[in-house]
């Protein structure tokens, strides 16, 4: 490594260095206790899979950089040097985590390794080693922020040619089109993704509510969240806070993507308007009576995976089992759940990197988790959990289906509107 | 719809984001600059997401079309 790139590296280093960061990186008393509290190493039990033996990659270069003993005298140990060797530890720590972030729940010090693996993650950026994948799919991301409105007629024609599948599952309201689109002083703003799965079930339950609602021109998912860029995640977040303070809506939900809801919701700052998950959306329609589901279209039981950036990291975990109380009687819980739930192994940006292999191997204790239920269906609220859910259930054979929530209320609805 | 002479084509339908774009980036990079890769996708968003990625990573969207939920592109490698 170039001494340039090290020194560039090194001020990358010291730009994260907060008081919360300092603190993490210097009270780790290397207890253990977050050791058996990560899935990956559940099923690899290695050191470095472990949430301490990451963060030590970090530690050692803190030690060596910004600590006294390792500037005036490194050989003295536990530490590293800034050089290629200990970049590619850095991507193997940062991009073997998931950042589901269940060991800081049994850190006595609350060191969060998934802030610490940012660290890392942004020496990957200044050595220009990140995943190519997720850095073009951040780069496309802002680049529509500046090319939706050349696009805006094809989308919206694909938009209107949904229509009739949204009307299968609920009648449109009437003199207004299936999903809209730019509707301004809108109470909600609906952000989705690029698939109709994620489009035409949500479409249906807002039509079902009566609600004055319009579509966003952008997918919610934010890449550059799992790329570690924070430039470049505010700018993909900026085009939707953008679009809701043009259309001056009252607020924005998401679709059911465990990310883009945390990032939108926790990082960009505060607004005029509230944002939300769908999920919590379509709790409160039922709640205040504005749609109604019928119970009993879900055979046999039932169980929901808590995703860990909905639920442990975003406080979303009474609001689906609510939802999901008035669709069936026959639910039951995987243990552990909520807070303390079992990351999937297909957060992080792994889905989006391929990744098969390990993700297989590391969603083996969520496997253990599905077959102890013993249930016939497993719904989720999260696109990539949803994703690594079914790709589990076909590799280990499991049997089960897997489902996402607002799909299975759409399925649900009847007696529409208030 | 012109007619190109496609060098590959690429069927991402019932493909869920970003996979259309991950196939997309991957198979364009077997191909020569100036050849076009034929692509069909489902996702309503792959009309802007190709046409975001083509212009991020210097190719260009040649021509679009929609037909029974099908979406197809032709994308010529530019870079």
């Amino acid at each position: 490594m170039e001494a340039a790139t090290q020194e560039a590296l090194k001020k990358l280093f010291e730009s994260k260095l907060n008081k919360a960061m300092r603190l993490y990186l210097d009270t780790c008393a290397h207890c253990g206790l977050c050791v058996e509290a990560c899935h990956v190493y559940q099923a690899m039990p290695e050191t470095k899979y472990t949430p301490v033996g990451r963060a030590e990659v970090v530690r050692k270069l803190f030690k060596r950089y910004f600590k006294m003993q390792g500037k005036i005298a490194p050989w003295l140990g536990e530490v590293i040097e800034l050089d290629d060797k200990s970049v590619n530890m850095a991507y193997e720590a940062a991009f073997s985590c998931t950042g589901c972030r269940r060991c800081v729940t049994v850190c006595p010090f609350g060191i969060d390794t998934q802030q610490v693996m940012n660290i890392a993650k942004l020496l990957l950026i200044g050595a220009e080693k990140q995943p190519q994948i997720l850095a073009m799919l951040s780069d496309m991301s802002i680049a529509k922020g500046e090319t939706w409105k050349e696009t805006a007629n094809d989308y919206i024609a694909a938009l209107n040619n949904l229509a009739p599948e949204v009307e299968a599952l609920a009648p449109t309201p009437p003199g207004r089109p299936a999903i809209p689109i730019d509707v301004e002083n809108a109470n909600v703003l609906y952000v989705g993704l690029s698939g109709k799965h994620s489009i035409v079930p949500a479409a249906a339950i807002l039509n079902a509510a009566s609600e004055n609602w319009t579509i966003s021109h952008f997918e919610a998912v934010n890449f550059a969240a799992w790329l570690g860029d924070g430039e470049k995640q505010r700018l993909i977040a900026k085009r939707i806070i953008m679009e809701a303070e043009r259309l001056k809506v009252k607020e924005v939900a998401v679709v059911e993507c465990g990310t883009a809801t945390r990032v939108l919701k926790f990082m960009t700052g505060s607004h005029p308007f509230r944002i939300v998950s769908i999920v919590e959306l379509i709790a409160r329609y039922i709640e205040q009576g504005r749609i109604k589901v019928k119970p009993g279209t879900i055979s046999g039981t039932l169980t929901y995976h808590d995703p860990c950036q909905l639920g442990r990291n975003g406080g979303v975990m009474e609001e689906p089992r609510y939802i999901i109380g008035k669709l069936t009687d026959k639910f039951v819980e995987l243990t552990p759940n909520k807070e303390a739930n079992w990351c999937c192994g297909g957060g992080g940006g792994l889905i989006s990197l391929g990744e098969h292999e390990f993700r297989m191997k590391t969603g083996k204790v969520k496997v253990d988790q599905m077959r102890a239920s013993k249930a016939d269906t497993i719904c989720t609220a999260c696109e990539n959990c949803h994703t690594q859910l079914t790709e589990l259930n076909e590799h280990y054979g499991l049997g089960m289906k897997v489902e996402s929530l607002t799909n299975l209320v759409a399925h649900a609805l009847t007696g529409f509107g208030a | 719809m012109s007619d190109y002479t496609v060098a590959k084509t690429l069927d991402c339908k019932g493909l869920a984001c970003p996979m259309p774009i991950v196939r997309l980036s991957q198979e364009i990079a077997k191909i020569k600059v100036g050849e076009v890769i034929e692509m069909f996708t489902t996702d309503p968003g792959s009309l802007a997401d190709v046409p975001s990625w083509a212009k991020s990573t210097g190719n260009a969207v040649l021509e679009n079309k929609q037909e029974s939920g099908v979406i197809h592109f032709f994308v010529k490698r530019q870079k």
